[in-house]
């Protein structure tokens, strides 16, 4: 860290993408207001940045943040869970963490465990109705499809429900995989069947993997120290594993491996794939 | 333990294949010399049927020896299924999966027992050809092989390579198609909008459009015929294609217009659901050809057969070799009822059983029973009802297996 040398000219380039990503963000939060706009933060290095740019303009125009949202599912790295912890508490937000309780208590929290469908709530039934699932049960495992739809996307939607949250704030960025290449900092979500309609804002497009870890440095912003030792990409514990073991995510190819290649494949990928096949 | 490959072509009908060209039309050329070549080698199997018509629903035959819906319709594999992968890992083999599917990837929990593994989801592919193509398959065959063979090494493998370059979209280059049709001239767009407005939509009213849909399908199947000579010679000249069985077959065909739909939807005709199927295992079998009624669960347990290693209660089917030894009985097959690019929310699922000529299909949908006599109707245009007692018979086999996964 003390050898991470960033140079002026790329100090200026750098300064250019935060701007933008901060004029993304006060023109949203001057459209939707803070009380109806909420940020999902997961410790990764991409949302720690984009919640920092999200402080910096509350802070510079004087307006209350905006919900502050991290997602449980039920396999989370005890790094990441401290980093929040902590981060919480030094930068003052109050953490809202998200978990669907329902499917931990239907398998008693075990990785692994069977969850049988008839032991979840109507919400969490109908939305495997949703999906398409019809097996009686599944394990609760980052591979199984069901398992992952539920612990995830259901309690963002309730919570978008619940709190009338009319823009999410989202730290994609375009050089994740070529998919999001047509993406735009705002996008609308249209009504769902159990998800209201909403506007998705992504300050962070612009900015590349590297310029995500030189902007961390510059702006000493922590990270987790999973990063130090090789992960590249952090997800769920059982299945995130680090690229190129002992090597700091910042010191490795970032150009020229892939992000997420210790991660399972990106239900994005798949999708897109089947849909070009003329499956979709 | 012998070195076992498993060569899986997408989407390639048993009539593509110039081996099984049906009597009368010899004089065809043949799209396929190379595979013709290597099924005069081979134990050629005209009546192996696929357990469904669509990736999802067959691959579980042929991986894993088991029906698509065993444990209810479910987008991953089931933790319960087997996979021959797995087996082999087990028994000592070292397996390689390689192949550019997205149904049956990493994703969708197809990784399970691969040492080496290649699903080239991360690839970027083009609209056109939305794959990777059999050539770059080949390299990483070559490449994983290389490293295998390094230094000597001759331990046992299996290795599973699937190609997909006869799947829709059709969009040969100029050579491939001038062999099937010198006089068709198509430019790429012309046939992406063929593949959009005809082939996505189902629509076979216009007779000429679905016959250059066929001539580009049949472009496409010359093309995967040369892959294939490649990854031949490329056993060969690692020195393994002597010691090695050598499994060729399809998941599906595909359909033209022959019971009014396209592509491969949750139907069970023999155009979609009847696979060419060749093993190749010179020390252990002669050549030959097989007309019994077969099923494609029936690979992995020969896979274990061929590779000298136990075979696994759970698989379902019988190893096809030794071939006198083997007992026919009747081949089952499920999935659901699609139609169209777009699964409707209300597929329900479709079912078929066969043995010997006489096939009886079952649609949920409409609770209709359909009898056909291969011998008599090889076209299945005559659909009978349940008249006769072999009917019958296969329907009071059907039956016990109707939603059967919802039963427990």
């Amino acid at each position: 860290m003390a050898t991470y040398e960033i140079s002026k000219q790329r100090a200026q380039e750098l300064a250019k993408k935060v701007a933008t990503s901060k004029d993304v963000i006060r023109d949203a939060l001057e459209r939707f207001g803070p009380e109806a706009s909420a940020v999902t933060w997961t410790g990764g290095k991409d949302s720690t940045l984009n919640l920092w740019l999200i402080r910096q303009v509350c802070v510079e125009e004087n307006l209350p943040l905006p919900h502050i949202i991290t997602i449980d599912e039920g396999d989370a790295f005890t790094e990441i869970t401290d980093l929040l912890i902590r981060l919480s508490r030094d930068w003052h937000i109050t953490l809202e963490w998200l978990c669907n309780v329902d499917v931990l208590r239907a398998c008693q929290s075990k990785l692994g465990g069977e969850v049988k469908v008839a032991d979840l709530n109507g919400r969490n039934q109908q939305e495997l109705a949703r999906i398409e699932f019809e097996a009686p049960a599944f394990p609760f495992e980052a591979e199984s499809y069901a398992g992952n739809h539920l612990m995830k996307t259901v309690p963002l939607n309730q919570f978008i429900e619940e709190k009338t949250i009319t823009a999410l704030f989202m730290a994609v960025r375009w050089d994740e995989h070529p998919a999001r290449k047509d993406d735009t900092y705002l996008t609308e979500k249209e009504a769902g069947e159990l998800s209201p309609a909403h506007t998705r804002i992504a300050p962070i497009l612009h900015f590349t993997e590297r310029d995500v870890w030189d902007t961390t440095f510059l702006h000493h912003l922590p990270y987790c120290s999973l990063y130090e030792i090789g992960y590249r990409s952090l997800g769920v514990r059982s299945t995130s594993n680090p690229l190129a073991a002992g090597v700091a995510a910042w010191d490795q190819d970032l150009e020229h491996t892939i992000e997420r290649g210790g991660r399972r494949q990106d239900k994005e990928k798949a999708m897109e794939r089947l849909r070009k096949l003329g499956y979709m | 333990m012998h070195n076992v490959v498993l060569l899986t072509i997408d989407t390639l009908r048993q009539d593509a294949v110039g081996c099984y060209r049906r009597d009368g039309h010899e004089e065809d050329k043949s799209l396929t010399p190379f595979i013709d070549s290597v099924a005069a080698e081979a134990i050629r199997f005209t009546g192996m049927q696929a357990v469904g018509p669509y990736t999802q629903a067959s691959f579980p035959g042929i991986l894993t020896s088991s029906y698509y819906l065993d444990w209810g319709r479910q987008k991953m594999c089931p933790k319960e299924r087997t996979l021959i992968s797995e087996v082999a890992l087990r028994a000592g083999l070292t397996t390689a999966g390689i192949h550019s599917n997205p149904y049956i990837s990493a994703f969708f929990g197809w990784r399970r027992g691969w040492d080496y593994f290649y699903d080239s989801m991360e690839e970027e592919v083009t609209d056109e050809v939305p794959y990777v193509t059999g050539d770059v398959i080949n390299r990483k065959v070559a490449r994983w092989l290389e490293g295998h063979t390094a230094g000597g090494n001759s331990a046992p493998f299996f290795l599973w390579v699937h190609y997909m370059d006869v799947h829709e979209p059709y969009v040969p280059t100029e050579d491939y198609l001038a062999r099937v049709d010198p006089t068709l001239s198509l430019s790429p767009e012309a046939m992406m909008t063929l593949f959009r407005d005809v082939l996505l939509a189902r629509k076979v009213d216009d007779r000429e459009k679905v016959a250059q849909l066929r001539a580009l399908y049949r472009a496409k199947v010359g093309q995967v015929d040369d892959y294939t000579k490649e990854l031949v010679h490329l056993l060969q000249e690692a020195g393994v294609w002597e010691e090695t069985s050598f499994i060729l077959t399809s998941d599906h065909g595909d359909e033209f217009a022959e019971h009014g739909g396209l592509s491969h939807d949750g139907k069970f005709y023999r155009e979609l659901v009847t696979v060419p199927c060749l093993i190749r295992a010179p020390h252990q079998t002669e050549a030959g050809v097989s007309d019994t009624v077969v099923s494609n669960l029936d690979l992995p347990p020969t896979i274990c057969h061929v590779a000298g290693i136990p075979i696994p209660d759970t698989f379902q089917g019988r190893s096809l070799l030794p071939l006198d030894r083997y007992e026919a009985g009747p081949c089952f097959g499920e999935a659901m009822d699609k139609v169209g690019a777009h699964e409707a929310k209300d597929n329900v699922p479709t079912y078929y059983c066969q043995q010997g000529p006489c096939k009886v299909i079952y649609r949920e949908r409409e609770d209709r029973w359909d009898g056909y006599n291969l011998a008599e109707d090889p076209a299945e245009q005559e659909p009978r009802g349940m008249d006769t007692p072999a009917f019958e018979a296969l329907q009071a086999l059907l039956r016990p297996r109707l939603r059967r996964w919802e039963k427990d």
